[in-house]
């Protein structure tokens, strides 16, 4: 039998780390998780349909906040998507092999957000049967065309990076003990995959290219998201910092959208000999690291306006800091920020609980945060607002609006969680194959 | 003594303004309001005619509009036959309506008409104003450089059309932000047989990018016959084709068939190299089926 050590608990054979990573059947608690995303999901459905049927005026936007909590879902989907390339690609390109059994819940993560950021878009439109204008009648002078290409071809790049290093496991899929169909989606998807040298020599050179491809596409899709603020000229948006300040959230939030994964997957399947306590400890390194950043970028972007307190950015700014908004805004600064940079700090704060908090907060704040990136700005107009209804002056989401929000939400942890049925979600053959290489070191 | 006359001179004042004082409190006190209803026939190029209304309040020497002000206005007479609308005054006070279809017949039955405003609930309350059937014709002659105008208004008197004397209009150039004089005077009064003749005086007017300008004559608030409206196109001016330069540059602002070329070069060039990449990686994935497909064929024929 061939067998390999694995630090911290002894030596594992291939056919136990193969047993221990195949997907397996839910149990109760996954049933139950299960039905509460789908009934989430058929009640956020419902309010789309009243959507569609009387029009975005079930939403509470109107002429002044016509961005509403629909776009500041799509900046957090698109946000937390950019882990993948984090994760997978920057991890990879810098030999950081730590990071394998990471890949794919990062890879996964990425596909499901950029797919609800690209259905949370078609919702705010309003009407979807037009859709198809964006492209008869786009203009390529438009960060909006920008934002709907790169989107495009960032979902195609994680999806065939999620794609790529799944081709070993098919053949360990197809061989293992399984429902017929899923036998029958395996052998559709991977049946001619037979390891041999040239088949992995094209593999390895294919994903080397698109970990160095889906970098620059990366940082474009957040940048381009962030100019669709930051080329308007309004009190919060008007900055020359927003795509750094973007990209820096988005790496935390995704960075704590995987811990939550790394943990909730660790307990959930028992995968405590893969994903050790090593993994938390310098996941928690990085998530610091990506705090301490995008919280020196917040500074930035609130203190130097803040210096000089020019009239229209006078009103945004108390809304922000003392007023309507101040809840909101210091909720995502201590609990998103402050407090998951003062557990991670310290050692016992990198371990896997006080990690799974940690990031809770960080992807809680995060969603806030992309809240108040949104809303209060339209709010404050250059002209004075005047004769309009009241309500125009405030905007809170309708529940068909929380509805739709909280439906996607629970959408693309649907997609993670079938996802994770269905497919090992740490890479198998590559485990493997690591640990054989760290044996053979040893 | 210097004393005492300061004092007589500092009572006298104190009185003065006492008394300007009180007789300011009494004069707001017996400030009267009083609401007046303006009653406006109009009647444009001869084929769109529709009354207006001005409802205000007077409040001593100020005058406010009465905006959400209900009135029920008629023809000839109050009566469901002749009625024409019910409207609502706007945030000016003011509001309008056009005569409806049905009351066709009964505007040409007569030469002279009597259109009614009356308030709901308030029909003692009557404002009428009484107007003549008119109409305003505009004609142009051009000989030996000199372009003339003639207008001529006509009122319907015993079931035929006669020329309308004395009617004071205004003939001039539709422009922009007004009316612009054609000739010397500002207005115009009709002579015997109805007509004002007003040479134009202007040469060179900026027209429309056919050299087209458009000439109007207006009888405002005419006792008689209301206010009257006709104009006429003629090409007297100077073509001018608007400057749409500017639109035809290729700017970021622009339409998509105005796209800098900067701009379409970078956006085509990235497409183009990432999806370039994203096809080459496609072909080999289909290579590594390829290889698959190859390797159970080997081991297939050696079984």
């Amino acid at each position: 039998m061939n067998s390999i050590s694995i630090a911290n608990t002894g030596s594992v054979s291939n056919e136990q780390i193969t047993r221990d990573l195949l997907p397996s059947k839910f149990g109760k608690r996954g049933w139950i998780w299960i039905s509460v995303l789908v009934l989430l999901c058929l009640i956020g459905a419902f309010a789309y349909y009243r959507q569609l049927a009387y029009g975005l005026v079930v939403t509470n936007m109107r002429d002044y906040v016509s961005w509403g909590i629909y776009i500041s879902n799509f900046v957090f989907f698109v946000a937390i998507s950019l882990v993948g390339s984090l994760i997978t690609a920057v991890f990879r390109l810098t030999n950081a092999k730590w990071a394998t059994p990471l890949t794919r819940i990062a890879e996964i993560i990425a596909v499901s957000a950029i797919v609800f950021a690209s259905l949370i878009i078609i919702v705010d439109m309003g009407r979807p049967e037009r859709m198809l204008y964006l492209f008869t009648y786009g203009r390529i002078q438009s960060p909006i065309i920008w934002d709907v290409i790169v989107i495009g071809t960032y979902f195609v790049i994680s999806l065939l990076l999620l794609y790529l290093p799944l081709l070993p496991d098919f053949k360990i899929l197809i061989n293992s003990k399984g429902p017929a169909i899923l036998k029958k989606l395996y052998r559709f998807q991977g049946s001619f995959w037979k390891g041999t040298i040239e088949q992995i020599k094209i593999s390895e050179k294919a994903i080397n290219i698109l970990c160095i491809a889906i970098i620059p596409v990366a940082f474009s899709i957040h940048t381009v998201t962030s100019w669709l603020f930051a080329t308007t000229y309004r009190p919060g948006w008007d900055s020359t910092n927003f795509g750094a300040y973007f990209i820096s959230g988005a790496f935390l939030v995704g960075s704590g959208g995987v811990v939550i994964a790394m943990y909730v997957f660790r307990k959930y399947y028992h995968l405590e000999k893969y994903l050790t306590e090593m993994h938390f400890e310098k996941m928690g390194r990085v998530v610091v690291l990506l705090s301490l950043l995008y919280l020196y970028f917040n500074i930035n972007e609130y203190m130097v306006p803040a210096f000089k307190m020019k009239k229209p950015e006078q009103a945004h700014l108390e809304a922000l800091f003392t007023g309507e908004f101040a809840i909101i805004f210091w909720f995502a600064i201590v609990v998103g920020m402050i407090i998951p940079i003062i557990i991670l700090l310290f050692k016992k704060g990198r371990r896997p609980l006080p990690m799974f908090i940690a990031g809770i907060m960080i992807v809680a704040g995060a969603w806030f945060k992309r809240y108040i990136i949104v809303t209060p700005t339209l709010l404050h107009p250059f002209l004075p607002m005047s004769d309009v209804p009241v309500s125009y002056h405030h905007y809170f989401p309708s529940w068909e609006e929380w509805a739709i929000a909280i439906g996607s939400l629970s959408g693309a942890l649907l997609v993670i969680t079938f996802f994770a049925r269905i497919y090992p979600i740490i890479p198998i053959q590559e485990t493997i194959t690591e640990r054989h290489e760290n044996n053979e070191e040893q | 003594m210097k004393i005492m006359k300061n004092n007589k001179h500092i009572l006298l004042l104190m009185s003065i303004l006492i008394l300007l004082c009180f007789q300011q409190s009494v004069a707001q006190k017996n400030e009267t309001t009083k609401e007046v209803l303006q009653l406006k026939y109009y009647n444009d190029s001869n084929t769109i005619q529709y009354v207006a209304i001005e409802s205000l309040l007077k409040k001593g020497k100020k005058t406010e509009p009465q905006p959400g002000k209900v009135y029920e206005l008629y023809l000839d007479s109050i009566g469901k036959s002749h009625f024409i609308a019910k409207v609502v005054t706007d945030g000016a006070g003011k509001a309008k309506s056009f005569f409806p279809p049905a009351l066709s017949s009964e505007w040409k039955a007569a030469a002279k008409h009597t259109l009614i405003a009356t308030e709901p609930g308030k029909e003692d309350a009557v404002t009428e104003l009484e107007v003549t059937k008119s109409k305003l014709s505009i004609d142009t002659t051009s000989a030996e450089g000199t372009r003339r105008i003639t207008v001529l208004v006509e009122k319907y008197e015993n079931d035929e059309w006669l020329p309308a004397p004395e009617v004071e209009l205004k003939v001039g150039i539709q422009r922009l932000g007004g009316v612009l004089n054609a000739g010397e005077e500002e207005t115009y009064t009709t002579d015997s047989t109805g007509m004002v003749t007003v040479d134009l005086n202007k040469d060179s007017l900026p027209g429309d990018e056919n050299g087209n300008i458009v000439l109007v004559a207006i009888a405002d608030n005419n006792d008689q016959y209301g206010n009257l409206l006709v104009t006429k196109t003629v090409p007297w001016g100077k073509a001018i084709r608007p400057d749409d330069h500017f639109f035809n540059q290729r700017t970021l602002w622009a339409t998509k068939f105005h796209t800098p070329l900067w701009l379409l070069f970078m956006a085509y060039s990235i497409i183009i190299g990432v999806w370039g990449t994203i096809v080459y990686l496609i072909l080999q994935i289909v290579r590594i089926k390829k290889l698959g497909t190859a390797t159970d064929l080997q081991l297939t024929n050696k079984s």
